[in-house]
């Protein structure tokens, strides 16, 4: 055993790591934190967790600012580059507006609740552990931090203990958990087998030298999808989503439907990107992905998802269900950017994807402030709602407007942009297919509008003004102006994330 | 490789080791194998109905021995995998060692590695010890005290001893 | 056939036979003793491939470990109903003819396959050669899964904990309350 030759990580990669770095300190202080207040104190890993997230934050800001090219480190096994430090933005905006939001939500903080420190740092860790999905460049950190953020999203899922829809909710993501990532395992272990490689480079690199038989490799690549296509909850791996999102605390439903979602995005465009497209000529298709007839798969996958969650939010009569449905189809419009694995494509997914955790976390927030007051989640319960809490009403309308895509709000923004990566290489069915879909997602979305603000409440309601509290106010107020803003003014993220993919395909 | 470890006078590769298990595994077998076989050929043969219970003295079993089990043995038998696992990861650090702490570039971070590693894990174990996963009765008077105290910590504790009483 | 050969058969049937009768058995019980000689069969092929400390862990941690919680698993469940569980022989059909169909396109893949990976011919104690990987290129993993295995910790201790009492879902409570009147009586 040559020792000398074995690649000895430096004490000086934790410079481009800080923020995970800090994080996963965060994580511990807020454990310990927990501890000594003997399990009775939830501020002081409040605390610890906000300004953990705060100081990862500034320096995730400080690295975007700072640019700079892509870092390979702890032995070539992470990367830091345009795109991680784009998703690490992401992922601490969704964090630390759901630790903010959690403290005044009463399904983590209420009186009887239970384990209310852990739900900060537990989130603190996911936040990490997302961070570390977007920065893996070989498969065993691939799956370990899949498994990271698994863990922890199973247990969050279950959180309310007394709640035995919460508990069928746990169950059942751990169930489709294990089995995707068995199937996801076999597909790596082929991959492995065919090229003998464990980076996404040197997959490529083995790929590409190798003689490839079609059949193993579209075996390999559906089977690697399955796995990758439950953490993003696209048909068919998308059974626990609504039941999840439905038993679990909302706050969680939040994070769930941006966070793991958008690492699991992350993952897929690096490694996909990087073993089957990356190094082609961008004019003409690379073999590998002509091989397997990716566009026509990927295209299927998007159709598929995005007209099933339509079609099936149309019949829910409970927001968070509703929500759950809708961020299936959401799926399906991201999935679109896939279809041809162009710069293009995959620069649109995260515009999309920056704007959907904007708009997704302020949807699900208004839900979670609202049901601190009324309890509930159905429709029914929201009539005239609009009346009692006037701000939140105008809010929800900026983020419902928002998802569905009409101008001048965000969402439009980032549909346009997915649209026409799609349309730019002929591909119009699909779009046209979206554009569908879309003017469907305008029914449900404004039926809550519609409940809010022109259904009467039933004789004899409650009609007193809603009390919400001020940090709910500030967390809703941060995410919808720039729901708005960035509806007409998306220039400088749209060049970030150009960035951070031009890096992608250049910088390895 | 043999000069990081020798694992013998004669090296005889991996698979000479694992013929030697395998050997003592069929030797184990044989000899559980004769035992019942040759007692079974000289043992006398007479059984009668009291003999055949399953005690010949003390108690007569009641009821179903399938019966359900209490969750904390769950708990803890979990608790007990996520340590295994940790014992899993320190063996083979134990074996190099003291092969790699003298080499001058490696040998800190061979240490500090593993306490890291370990201070982590044993955070875990203060983490189920103080939430009183660990004990075996429950307080539940204890843990129905949800609002914070404000009085002085060391007071809270007596409180609470006398309120689970 | 080499003795080899014949070795790779034996572990074989060691893992399958008692693996058909896992997914098979009308008792969860007797499933999951059938388990034990399954993860057996799996440790004998890591060790058959020279891969003997994946064999140890596979001993440790799966016979161990997680056969000791498939057990519990077992004995929590209502005892008398899972015993007599119906076993669903009409309704294998289907899942059945899926799985064959999985088969098939597998052993297309595995006898299709220019396998690129390099064979191992003369296989060498894995412990050393791993333990020096943790310390040098796998660091960051290595540490990483202590906040795994933490973060594992904390969530089972959550999810097990009994919870204390009851709001506006009563029947979880209700059911907890009588799987402790079972027990005790």
């Amino acid at each position: 055993m040559e020792l000398l030759n074995l690649n000895i990580p430096s004490w000086s990669d934790l410079a481009y790591w800080r923020p995970e770095a800090i994080l996963c300190g965060t994580f511990l202080a807020a454990l310990l934190g927990d501890l000594i207040g003997r399990g009775r104190r939830p501020a002081i890993s409040f605390v610890i967790s906000v300004f953990g997230l705060i100081t990862a934050g500034a320096y995730s800001v400080a690295a975007v600012l700072h640019g700079g090219a892509a870092h390979t480190i702890m032995g070539d096994l992470i990367i830091v580059d345009g795109m991680a430090a784009f998703f690490r933005l992401l992922f601490i905006l969704a964090g630390l507006a759901t630790v903010l939001f959690s403290w005044t939500a009463e399904e983590i903080m209420g009186r009887k609740r239970e384990n209310k420190a852990e739900f900060f740092y537990l989130t603190v860790l996911m936040t990490a552990a997302m961070m570390v999905m977007a920065e893996a460049r070989d498969l065993l950190m691939l799956f370990l931090s899949m498994e990271a953020v698994g863990l922890v999203s199973y247990v969050m899922a279950g959180y309310m203990r007394t709640s035995l829809r919460s508990t069928e909710a746990s169950l059942k993501y751990v169930i489709f958990g294990a089995v995707s990532s068995g199937i996801m395992l076999y597909g790596l272990s082929l991959l492995y087998g065919m090229t003998g490689a464990m980076t996404f480079d040197g997959i490529r690199a083995g790929l590409l030298a190798g003689e490839v038989n079609g059949l193993s490799l579209l075996i390999t690549v559906i089977l690697i999808l399955a796995g990758m296509s439950y953490k993003i909850a696209a048909v068919p791996f998308h059974f626990w989503c609504p039941d999840v999102y439905e038993g679990a605390p909302t706050p969680v439903a939040a994070i769930f439907s941006v966070g793991p979602k958008a690492a699991g995005f992350a993952l897929m465009i690096r490694f996909f990107y990087t073993t089957l497209a990356a190094g082609a000529d961008p004019s003409a298709s690379a073999p590998l992905i002509e091989l397997i007839n990716w566009p026509l798969l990927m295209a299927v996958i998007a159709a598929v998802t995005m007209t099933y969650g339509n079609l099936v939010a149309l019949r829910q009569l409970n927001v968070k269900r509703m929500l759950a449905y809708s961020s299936i189809s959401h799926v399906g419009y991201l999935l679109m950017g896939f279809v041809l694995l162009t710069d293009a494509g995959l620069a649109a997914i995260l515009f999309y994807l920056a704007v959907y955790t904007l708009m997704n976390l302020g949807a699900f927030f208004v839900v979670v402030a609202l049901n601190n007051h009324i309890k509930s989640e159905e429709l029914d319960d929201y009539a005239g709602i609009g009346f009692r809490a006037p701000w939140l009403g105008t809010m929800m309308v900026i983020f419902l407007a928002s998802l569905t895509g009409v101008p001048p709000f965000a969402g439009f923004a980032g549909k346009f942009y997915v649209f026409t990566a799609v349309m730019d290489r002929q591909w119009f069915w699909l779009a046209i297919l979206a554009a569908l879909n879309s003017v469907v997602g305008l029914y449900y979305y404004f039926r809550v509008v519609k409940a809010m603000f022109l259904t009467r409440p039933a004789e004899g309601a409650d009609t007193t003004p809603l009390k919400i509290h001020w940090l709910q106010y500030t967390v809703l107020a941060v995410l919808a102006v720039p729901t708005l803003v960035l509806g007409f003014w998306f220039g400088p993220l749209k060049v970030l994330a150009d960035q951070a993919i031009g890096l992608l395909s250049t910088g390895m | 490789m043999d000069t990081m470890l020798p694992m013998g006078s004669v090296d005889v590769g991996m698979n000479g080791h694992f013929a030697t298990v395998l050997i003592f595994v069929l030797i184990g077998f044989f000899f559980a194998a004769v035992a019942l076989i040759v007692a079974k050929l000289l043992r006398p043969h007479d059984p009668n109905p009291t003999k055949l219970t399953t005690y010949e003295c003390g108690e007569e079993t009641r009821g179903s021995s399938w019966i359900r089990f209490n969750v904390r043995f769950y708990l803890v038998a979990l608790f007990f995998i996520v340590f295994d696992v940790e014992v899993i990861f320190l063996y083979p650090w134990a074996v190099v060692f003291k092969h790699l702490l003298p080499l001058p570039e490696l040998g800190v971070l061979v240490f500090w590695e593993m306490v890291i590693f370990l201070v982590i894990l044993s955070l875990g174990l203060a983490y189920i010890w103080v939430k009183g996963d660990l004990d075996w009765v429950k307080k539940l008077v204890d843990r129905a005290e949800d609002e914070p105290p404000r009085r002085n910590p060391l007071l809270k504790s007596v409180t609470n001893e006398e309120g689970s009483q | 056939m080499t003795a080899a050969d014949l070795i790779f058969y034996a572990l074989a049937a060691l893992t399958l036979v008692p693996a058909l009768w896992v997914v098979g058995s009308p008792n969860i019980v007797h499933a999951g003793f059938n388990l034990l000689l399954t993860l057996l069969g799996v440790a004998g092929l890591f060790a058959w491939l020279g891969a003997d400390f994946l064999a140890v862990a596979q001993l440790m941690v799966y016979i161990g470990g997680v056969l000791v919680l498939v057990l519990f698993t077992v004995m929590m469940t209502r005892v008398p109903q899972a015993r007599e569980a119906d076993s669903g022989a009409k309704r294998a059909i289907l899942p059945g003819l899926f799985a064959l169909g999985v088969l098939v396109v597998l052993l297309l893949v595995a006898t299709g396959t220019h396998w690129g990976a390099p064979a191992l011919t003369d296989a060498q104690p894995t412990t050393a050669e791993i333990g020096a990987n943790f310390m040098t290129s796998y660091i960051f993993p290595f540490e990483y899964v202590s906040l795994v295995l933490l973060a594992a910790l904390i969530g089972a201790a959550i999810l097990i904990r009994e919870p204390r009492g009851t709001e506006e879902d009563d029947e979880a409570g209700a059911a907890v309350e009588t799987a402790e009147e079972e027990v005790q009586s």
